[in-house]
């Protein structure tokens, strides 16, 4: 925990013998231990928690040392090497979340930038395979020269490597029709914590070729999914394509792509639309149960390929700096309940001219009022930078608000966005908030993805505490124990991140599955047998839960009681 | 004690027989898979009494298998190493049909019809395997992952499994999606991981026991229009196909051979209640067979809940635009395309098939579209060996996910478990089924002979179930001898 005077961090290392065995797999020039390298590799972007640690001065954050392999055979090799000698290593590609080391065991960190290339497009049966370090907007360059496209991309820029978001996230704009990632892997080749190589679907039989997800017999694809890096290194994801009707090569914002130096730049804000074969549609809405109710009607209505409501995001996804999100929010310049809508042209060029008819007659009834020159047309320019990142993140990652610490996932039918609205309400008014943005949520509308034709949702609200200030990070902190506390005592969602939980949660909220972390550590056994890959961080063994702190499980009981839940000993 | 003195102070003497007669009901199928009688069967009303019984089990090492409705056709309930049947027929409740969000919850012994008759008082559809028997467990189909008839659509025609509660080998409870965090369904996610429901598909019950499922179902479209290609030979077909899909026309589409088309129509036939089945006149079958083109493409386009004759109208042109550029020629027949369009609603027309020879013996397995004619003639080459003509064989190509993948099903007729031909009919199964898996052919639900072919392969895959199914069913008493368990 936090000591009050400065404290030096001392870098460890691994045993001599350890570090050329290593180096004889990867050569010398791929091979780090020199702090100034190191330490960047313990720079994490937006999990409170490790971000804590950071302040904390944890020595146990910095890594012992950096491999960067070439192949699978070499990470097959390293992942050997670490389980001979038992030592940790954890995989990195952006290093965005769940990346820093897991114990205090001077930690290997497997960096798969050299991984970069894209093996395989398959046009004939539409799929394309890829190396681990292959980014959505590589993939979706060299698909759409093809008249294909892999269907979406995050909001968290087109730099997300597709294999990483196979072991977290992976929610695109498009999810309305052609779903999240799960929706849209058919294979993956991964070296196992225990160095073995496992290989899923129709490709683990000789000769069948890569194109059938599903076994055989009990899924291995769907159960190694969001598993936090815990279930192996992906060296190869081979991932579903859609026909794609624009253009062949995606047109770049006049201005260029922005760069971290000039992101906030005007230039930048104004993509045109709209795409060849596609439509985008702003309709704003009196109150949130027309917006949702919209929202079902256009999913059933079998229209659209996309449909989602931004709530606050769009303040600070399309304002140049802080200053002017606060501005926004304050004076509320974007509508409190809207979504967006996108069409596209696939069977015909009579199709968008059909689902438009099909989604004015919706408006109208939802009594919605589409953003146009007539009607707020200021607001519908200021959410220009949407044009092109509503299918393909162009715009960088330009969100103007702080620190991005926490968020509230829950996931389920439409009508859950209420429950999910009035309860962080409460815990804004139990913790108070950490920025002003975070009442995007409350007092307007949650960003709610409709997800495969409305059968479910995604509804997101955030914290944004100060990343330099470690009191509004450790508040966020506690938002996110608060709302797994809220979720299994409203049925509102199974998990913090919507797409997974870390330790201590599965841990400590043995209410989900119920008991699911004793299942997780049945099979963490059948895979990491020696407890190598990031142990500790998706489930604890019975004995890394015996060591953990007692003031964490302390904070995590107070949170549960908050909620009439017993303490978890 | 005995078990059946046991199993009824558990549960009732009504819900036990030990009964050599009523246990013959549950030793064997329609399938190649040996017959073997259970030495107990128990009618199971609700969940608590399923984990009591697998806790009984795992005190007394006695396997259990898991019992909806006997129609897996694939041996998959047959129990291979005795044990007690869990007969879950009678927890056939529709628990919630959920208007708003359009999804079902229901228990294993919910019958396919009797699901789609509930759903259409809705206004709503589940989405259905071609030749699904309509007394099949409409949960142990989607759990087993039986192609839906709409497998074209990507959208609508796969992944409709949302939240399930299943027994684990152990005893426990457990859920999955939204359910595991409440009593409310709504989501396919999680818990702690994303897609850890799809462990326990296509499973055979050897790793846990569905108790409820909630699926995805889909509004019931007031106009469907269904359109009929003939073809002369398998390799013209693919073009045509390719274009069509990535134009993304049709929710339904699959291409049957004049085999299955002639029992599709033939009038005289019924869905049999019983598989196998008695033979029946086959007259009117073969006068059919012989008037159908060799291979008919079926395209289904389905109006949308709102302006549905708009949306029907763009599609057919596109679909017509197709036709004439790939030079596909029309087949017309108002009847049949009416009768298609019923059947996508309620498909289980096709298993008059088994009229023909009493018993078929499908080859079930995933590929791409243009290695079909590749597995085509190592068919032809198998049959002529075996002096079994192809025109008694059955085709049903099903393309998946605008054709990434296709689903073949290749019928075998005849070879009645215990009849004269029985031997040689197997014989000829199992050949055409290794030299298929020899060439590349995905078996991804490896019943019955085609486990160990399957399995032996598999490699890594294979050793990492076995380590699951070793650590979650300590004992080995889920429904063992199935998969490579």
């Amino acid at each position: 925990m936090a000591e009050n005077k400065p404290r030096k961090v001392v870098q460890k290392r691994l045993p001599r013998e350890v570090y050329s065995a290593l180096k004889n797999v990867v050569g010398e020039r791929w091979i780090y231990e020199q702090r100034s390298v190191v330490e960047t590799y313990s720079k994490l972007s937006i999990e409170a928690s490790t971000f804590l640690r950071k302040h904390e001065k944890d020595p146990h954050l910095l890594p012992a040392c950096v491999v960067l392999p070439n192949s699978t055979e070499e990470i097959q090799a390293i992942v050997k090497i670490c389980n001979r000698y038992r030592v940790p290593f954890i995989p990195f590609t952006n290093g965005q979340v769940f990346c820093a080391p897991t114990n205090a065991q001077p930690t290997l960190i497997i960096h798969l930038s050299r991984m970069n290339k894209i093996l395989r497009i398959d046009t004939e049966n539409l799929s394309a395979t890829l190396q681990p370090y292959v980014d959505y907007g590589q993939l979706q360059a060299e698909a759409m020269k093809r008249g294909l496209w892999n269907g979406g991309c995050p909001l968290a820029t087109s730099l997300c490597k597709l294999a990483s978001q196979y072991s977290f996230a992976g929610l695109w704009q498009t999810d309305l029709k052609y779903g999240l990632l799960n929706r849209n892997i058919v294979s993956v080749k991964m070296v196992l914590p225990d160095g073995e190589i496992l290989v899923t679907g129709s490709r683990c039989i000789p000769k069948a070729g890569d194109f059938w997800e599903y076994g055989p017999g009990p899924d291995l694809l769907g159960l190694q999914r969001a598993a936090a890096g815990t279930s192996g290194i992906v060296t190869e994801i081979t991932v579903k394509l859609h026909t794609w009707v624009g253009d062949a090569s995606f047109p770049e914002i006049p201005a260029g792509r922005p760069s971290l130096v000039d992101v906030h730049e005007p230039k930048y804000d104004s993509p045109p639309a709209p795409l060849k074969n596609h439509k985008l549609y702003w309709i704003e809405f009196k109150d949130f149960q027309s917006q949702i109710r919209a929202m079902r009607e256009i999913a059933h209505a079998g229209i659209a390929i996309g449909l989602n409501a931004t709530g606050v995001y769009s303040a600070f996804y399309c304002s140049q700096t802080q200053e002017m999100t606060i501005q926004r929010c304050r004076t509320k310049f974007f509508p409190d309940w809207n979504c967006y809508v996108i069409l596209a042209n696939i069977t015909s060029d009579q199709q968008i001219p059909y689902e438009e008819r099909v989604l004015r007659q919706i408006v109208e009834e939802t009594g919605g009022i589409f953003l146009s020159e007539t009607h707020k047309p200021e607001v519908l320019d200021a959410l220009k930078p949407w044009n092109y990142d509503c299918i393909r993140h162009t715009t960088g990652f330009r969100m103007n608000r702080k620190m991005y610490a926490n968020a509230w996932l829950p996931v389920g039918p439409l009508d859950s966005a209420f429950e999910t609205t009035e309860q962080w309400k409460k815990a804004l008014d139990l913790f108070g908030e950490c920025d002003i943005t975070d009442r995007g949520g409350a007092d307007d509308t949650p960003f709610v993805y409709a997800l495969q034709r409305g059968h479910f949702c995604f509804f997101e609200t955030d914290n944004y505490p100060d990343p330099v200030l470690p009191e509004e990070i450790k508040k966020a902190q506690a938002f996110g124990i608060y709302g797994n506390a809220v979720f299994v005592t409203h049925n509102l969602g199974p998990m913090l991140m919507a797409f997974l939980n870390v330790e201590p949660l599965t841990t400590m909220f043995p209410e989900v599955g119920p008991n699911a972390h004793l299942l997780m550590r049945k099979l963490r056994e059948v895979f990491d047998p020696n407890s190598v890959c990031a142990p500790g961080r998706q489930v604890f063994t019975e004995e890394e839960w015996r060591q953990f702190p007692e003031d964490i499980k302390a904070a995590v009981n107070k949170m549960r009681a908050m909620h009439n839940l017993p303490a978890v000993v | 004690m005995s078990l059946s003195s046991d199993l009824q102070a558990y549960f009732g003497s009504e819900a036990v027989s030990t009964d050599p007669l009523v246990l013959d009901a549950y030793r064997q199928d329609q399938s190649f898979v040996k017959p073997r009688r259970p030495d107990a069967v128990v009618k199971v009303k609700d969940v608590t009494q399923i984990q009591e019984l697998i806790r009984y089990a795992n005190k007394t090492l006695i396997p259990v298998i898991p019992f909806s409705s006997g129609l897996n056709l694939h041996g998959g309930t047959i129990p291979t190493q005795g044990g007690i049947v869990i007969d879950m027929s009678g927890m056939n409740r529709i628990l919630m049909i959920d208007d708003k969000n359009w999804s079902a919850v229901i228990e294993p012994g919910v019958t396919a019809q009797q699901l789609q008759d509930e759903l259409s008082r809705h206004n709503l559809r589940a989405l259905l395997p071609f030749g699904i028997h309509p007394r099949r467990s409409a949960l142990t189909s989607f759990v087993e992952r039986d192609p839906a008839v709409a497998a074209a659509s990507f959208e609508y025609g796969n992944e409709h499994i949302m939240d399930t509660e299943l027994v684990l080998p152990t005893g426990e409870l457990f859920r999955t999606g939204l359910w595991s965090a409440g009593e409310k369904p709504g989501s396919p996610l999680g818990p702690v991981r994303a897609m850890l429901n799809r462990l326990w598909t296509g499973a055979q019950g050897t790793l846990g026991i569905f108790t409820k499922i909630n699926i995805k179902v889909e509004y019931l479209p007031m106009q469907r229009m269904v359109r009929l290609f003939h073809f002369d030979a398998f390799p013209e077909i693919i073009e045509p196909l390719r274009v069509m899909q990535r134009r993304e026309i049709g929710w339904e589409c699959f291409v049957i051979n004049n085999v299955n088309a002639a029992a599709l129509f033939c009038e005289s036939w019924m869905v049999p209640e019983q598989l196998p089945t008695d033979l029946r006149d086959a007259s009117e079958f073969y006068a059919l067979r012989k008037a159908l083109p060799p291979w008919l493409l079926v395209v289904c386009m389905n109006g949308g809940p709102r302006l549905p004759e708009e949306k029907l109208a763009y599609e057919v042109a596109a679909l017509d635009e197709v036709a004439r550029q790939t030079g596909m020629s029309r087949y017309e027949n108002d009847v049949y395309e009416d009768l298609l369009c019923r059947e996508m609603i309620r498909p289980w027309g096709i298993l008059k098939k088994f009229c023909y020879r009493g018993a078929v013996h499908d080859v079930s397995f995933k590929t791409t579209l243009r290695r079909v004619p590749e597995f085509q003639r190592i068919l032809l080459e198998v049959l002529n060996r075996y002096g079994y003509p192809f025109d008694d064989v059955g085709v049903y190509i099903l393309i998946m996910e605008r054709g990434r993948a296709v689903h073949c099903e290749i019928d075998i007729h005849g070879g009645i478990p215990g009849t004269e031909d029985a031997e040689r009919i197997y014989q000829l199964w199992l050949e055409i089924s290794e030299r298929f898996i020899d060439e590349g052919a995905f078996f991804d639900r490896p019943y019955g002979a085609w486990a160990p072919l399957v399995y032996s392969r598999a490699g890594t895959y294979t050793e990492k179930l076995k380590q699951i199914k070793k650590s979650l069913d300590p004992n080995n008493i889920m429904n063992p001898g199935k998969l490579c368990f």
